[in-house]
Formats: C-alpha cells, sequence, structure tokens
C-alpha cells in the first residue's frame, strides 16, 4: 500500500531546507501511518536528493507529521539548479513510498470515501 | 464576546492574481487586506532592478494595486503591504503620486525604511552558515541584505492612522500579525495572542493556497472551480482563528486544505519563528463548522527571537538551461549519447562552469531517478549550469542547440539564460537594526 492510498502531503521550502508534512484522511489510518511511515523510509525513497538530516515531527491531533529535510534542495531555490527548485514534487514522492502493508479492515482508504 | 478582527489574504506572491483579494476587500467582509509580494529571491533581484535604475526596485504592479483597492482604502478599509521591495523610497513616490491622481484625498500612509543592512553586513562580516563561510569570501558578490521587518513598526503606523502600511522585507506572517494585534488592542509581548495572531497570518500569508490551490490531486482530491479560486479571509480573536472564503468563489476550505496549508514551510511545529514570536503550532486543531468554514484553535507562542534573519543575496555569475527531445525506442540510449557529446565539447570552458547537471524530464528530473523501469516513450533532456561568465553560459546553450545535428531525431531545442542571483541567510542582534517609520497624509 503506498501512502497516497491513506494520506496526503504538501511540500514547502525555506532556503535549503525542504518540510514534507503528511496527513492520514481519517482517524484509523494514523496509526499505521505513524507506525510504519519512518524517517528511514523517508531516507530511502529521497535518496541522494536529500544530503543532511531528517527530522519527524509528530502532529497527532492532526493525524500527520511533519518530515524536515536539510541540505534537501540543491542550494536552496535561488541557487538550485533543478528543474523543481522548491521541491515542490517531493510532496508526491512521499506519497509513492510504499507502507508494505495492506489498508486495515474498515479503512476510510482510496478515493470513493474522500472525494467531495 | 471577545472582539473579532475581519481580515484578508490578497496575494501568495508579487505575480499572483489581483482579482480574488480585490473582490473580498469589496465584499464588505473586512476591515483588513495583507498582500504578500515577496519570495525569498524578490528582495535581490529588486535591488538588482534598482542597482541598474535608481527609480526601480519596488513592485511594479502599484497602479493596478490603486485601482483595485482604491475604493476599500477610500471607505475606511485598511492594507498593509511588502511591495516596497527593495525600493521603499520609489514605491512612495509611486503610491502618493497615484493616489493624488487618482483624488484619494484624506488617506494617510505609512511607510517602514530601514531594513537595508547591507553595509552592516559588509562591515561586520556576517556569517553565512548555509555557504559554510563569511561575506568577506564573496567579496563584490554580496549585493544586497535585508533584515526581515516584524509587526512593530507596522503597529506604531497603524497608531498614527494609516490606511496603508509599505515596507520592503516585512515578514509574511507580520502583515497580518500587525493589523489583528492592534485591532485587538493585544500587547506585541503578549506571546500566546501573538501566537494565535501569526497562525491566523500564516494561513493568509499564500493567498489561495488557503482556499484549495496546491490542493487538488484527482481522484482523491477533489477541488471545485479552480478556474477563479477565491481569496482566503478570516475571523480571528485573542484564542482563535476562522477562515473562509466568499461564497461562489472557487476552492475549497476544509480540514484538509487547513492542515496542509497551517504546516507549509514549518519546521519543528513548536517553535516557528518570526520577527515577533516563536510560534507554537504544535498542539493546534481544525474543525469544520461550516461549508467551507474552518475554526482553527491551540495556536499559542513564547518570546521572540532575539535575532532578526537577514536575506543576503549574492551574485552567482548565469544560470544556462538548454532542453532538447528524443523520442521512441532507444530515445534513453541517444540520450547518453547526446550527454557524452556536451560534456566533451564543453571541455573548454570547465574552468568557468561552477556546477553542471544532466537529467531528462518524464524520467528523472524531478527525482533523482525513474520511479518505474519502464522504458520512457520519449525524454527531454536537460541540461542546467551554473557558469562564472556570460560567455560560458552561452556556450552551454549553443551546445545544446547543435544537438540539433547529435543523435538522430532530436527536436524542439530552447535556453534561457539568466542571471544567477543567490540567497543565502545570516542574523543580526534585533536592537541593531534600526528601522524608521514615515507617515504622509494626502
Amino acid at each position: 500500500m503506498k501512502v497516497r492510498e491513506i494520506a496526503y502531503s504538501r511540500s514547502g521550502d525555506k532556503g535549503d531546507i525542504s518540510n514534507v508534512c503528511v496527513f492520514a484522511y481519517d482517524a484509523i489510518n494514523w496509526p499505521i501511518l505513524r507506525d510504519s511511515l519512518t524517517v528511514d523510509l523517508v531516507r530511502a525513497q529521497f535518496k541522494d536528493l536529500v544530503r543532511g538530516s531528517i527530522t519527524r515531527y509528530d502532529l497527532p491531533k492532526m493525524w500527520g507529521m511533519n518530515f524536515v529535510m536539510e541540505s534537501a534542495l540543491g542550494g536552496g531555490v535561488s541557487m538550485t539548479l533543478r528543474a523543481d527548485p522548491q521541491g515542490r514534487a517531493f510532496a508526491t514522492l512521499m506519497l509513492e513510498i510504499d507502507l508494505g502493508a495492506a489498508p486495515p479492515e474498515g479503512s476510510h482508504a482510496g478515493p470513493s470515501e474522500v472525494c467531495r | 464576546m471577545s472582539k473579532v478582527v475581519t481580515i484578508g489574504g490578497g496575494l501568495a506572491g508579487g505575480p499572483d492574481k489581483l482579482g480574488p483579494g480585490i473582490a473580498v476587500a469589496n465584499s464588505g467582509r473586512v476591515s483588513w487586506m495583507g498582500l504578500d509580494c515577496l519570495s525569498e529571491r524578490s528582495l535581490a533581484l529588486g535591488q538588482v532592478r534598482r542597482n541598474a535604475d535608481p527609480t526601480q526596485g519596488h513592485w511594479e504592479r502599484i497602479p493596478e494595486f490603486l485601482d483595485g483597492y482604491g475604493q476599500f482604502l477610500m471607505t475606511g478599509g485598511r492594507v498593509v503591504t511588502n511591495f516596497g521591495v527593495a525600493n521603499v523610497e520609489a514605491a512612495r513616490e509611486a503610491v502618493i503620486a497615484g493616489a493624488r491622481k487618482r483624488g484619494f484625498d484624506g488617506l494617510v500612509f505609512g511607510f517602514v525604511h530601514g531594513d537595508n543592512v547591507l553595509d552592516m553586513a559588509i562591515k561586520r562580516d556576517l556569517e553565512l552558515p548555509e555557504m559554510g563561510g563569511r561575506c568577506s569570501d564573496y567579496g563584490d558578490q554580496v549585493i544586497s541584505a535585508n533584515a526581515y521587518i516584524g509587526a512593530e513598526p507596522i503597529v506604531h503606523l497603524l497608531e498614527q492612522g494609516a490606511n496603508l502600511v509599505v515596507g520592503g522585507r516585512i515578514a509574511d506572517p507580520s502583515l497580518f500579525v500587525a493589523p489583528i494585534c492592534f485591532e485587538l488592542d493585544c500587547g506585541l509581548d503578549d506571546w500566546s495572542k501573538v501566537g494565535n495572531a501569526t497562525v491566523a497570518g500564516h494561513i493568509l500569508e499564500c493567498g489561495t493556497m488557503a482556499t484549495g490551490a496546491n490542493y487538488s490531486d484527482p481522484p482523491y482530491r477533489i477541488v471545485r472551480n479552480q478556474v477563479e479560486f477565491g481569496a482566503p479571509l478570516a475571523e480571528v480573536s485573542e484564542s482563535e482563528v476562522i477562515f473562509t472564503k466568499l461564497e461562489g468563489t472557487g476552492g475549497l476550505v476544509d480540514s484538509g486544505v487547513a492542515k496542509s496549508q497551517l504546516y507549509y514551510e514549518v519546521h519543528d511545529p513548536s517553535a516557528y519563528l518570526t520577527p515577533d514570536v516563536t510560534a507554537d503550532f504544535s498542539d493546534l486543531s481544525v474543525e469544520e463548522i461550516a461549508e467551507d468554514r474552518v475554526r482553527v484553535t491551540g495556536g499559542t507562542g513564547r518570546e521572540r527571537p532575539l535575532s532578526l534573519k537577514v536575506l543576503v543575496g549574492l551574485d552567482l555569475g548565469w544560470k544556462s538551461v538548454g532542453e532538447i527531445s528524443f523520442g521512441g525506442s532507444g530515445c534513453l540510449d541517444r540520450m547518453r549519447e547526446a550527454k557524452e557529446l556536451i560534456q566533451a565539447r564543453l571541455e573548454p570552458f570547465q574552468s568557468e562552469i561552477n556546477e553542471i547537471t544532466f537529467g531528462a524530464h518524464g524520467y528523472d528530473v524531478l527525482f533523482g531517478r525513474p520511479l518505474t523501469l519502464n522504458e520512457p516513450t520519449e525524454v527531454r533532456f536537460r541540461v542546467a549550469a551554473r557558469c562564472a561568465t556570460r560567455e560560458c553560459a552561452t556556450a552551454v546553450a549553443d551546445e545544446v542547440f547543435q544537438l540539433h545535428w547529435g543523435p538522430v531525431a532530436s527536436g524542439g531545442a530552447i535556453s534561457n539564460i539568466v542571471p544567477a542571483i543567490g540567497v543565502t541567510q545570516a542574523f543580526l542582534p534585533r536592537r541593531d537594526v534600526k528601522l524608521e517609520t514615515e507617515i504622509i497624509k494626502i
């Protein structure tokens, strides 16, 4: 199961630091996200894009977390040669991570329940 | 019931659409508007324009602003903005002349001066932590230095009746924190209330990102009528923020949009640093209280940072980007051959190329690697280089064009050469940054 099945995200930039916040759509999926979306998984997904530390801040009331990645934007939005200077697409790279678990029974994962 | 301040966020940056904010201003729903015209690079780019022409370096759309916001200002609405960018004096001339021309008699204008700290940055040889060096390592490549401005000077101008406050590097949330705290009559050292006001400022500073922009992801997240997003407006009391958009406008305000925007560009949620406060967003709650209407509670804060962040602009030469397409079976092999050709042909320029990257749109440009094993049906080869000289940048662009005669069936070469203006951070003790305010009545 990819993160995208149960969560959404937004990425932001300040200097050479990228933050990607990720939130479960539903409370039932927050424990899965909390327990499985580890810093190690995120580092394995972002590989050489991120040269510095990755810190995770949990936001349990939001059913989400904030990943702060240093030296992550090729020198920062004004200096980087990357095609996506702000790392906007980092939000989607986060959602591509495979959590290696099936959606839980009774989960509201998937498009039919979250569309409005 | 405690007092409520009504305030809208009209822009997410200098090039953003003015219409949605003007609609909020003229809706009768808000007393205040904040307009954020800056990104991290704006001050350095503005300084480059100012160096070329001393009458430039401010936001270029002030006439458009005066046309759009005239009615709001003339009927008691008040606006705080950082559209002075790198030349508050020139913005002042444009505002005063434009207001007189339009007959905006009786308005009071406030200006914040003094965020330009270039001389001090050079004299004190400020450390540039992200660069691993100091200003002196860059000599005359240091082209600008601007300290972030907080709510204090803005409140001072509002107390004197300013209808419009204009500054340079006013911090994004401070554009909103100042009017909120002024109208709630809460001290700027009432950290909890300033923290709550900062929640409002953080939501409003990015304009339509609070109303569904940067959110749609079908089929998971559907946002209605993105053709014309409504701008956000907030109702702020001492301990809560309710935000919404005008009825009938496009976009979406729900808890998902709220959460996404609340933590956008935030690092440690318990210590979001602004010139005004160490805001604490770690225990927020969001609640959908009606359609397109969300309440945020729990915003608080602690004492403001002792240092002010300074954005230092560096002239890093020239940036050159060139692209050309390859398609069909073997397109990756032909692209790799093109890369080897470019590298060999640019060999004479090696000493002038500070950094060069190669990638392919549709393959590895965004993530540094492909996410699937399938060969793409087409790729767009991309070469990007930062060069010490314009000649070198031109050579990079030219070599991409020369690939027109390179591996078979390459097409659609384009290139772009721009000055490479870098922005990095430094810090100054708050007491050393001497801001001044000015009031002009017409």
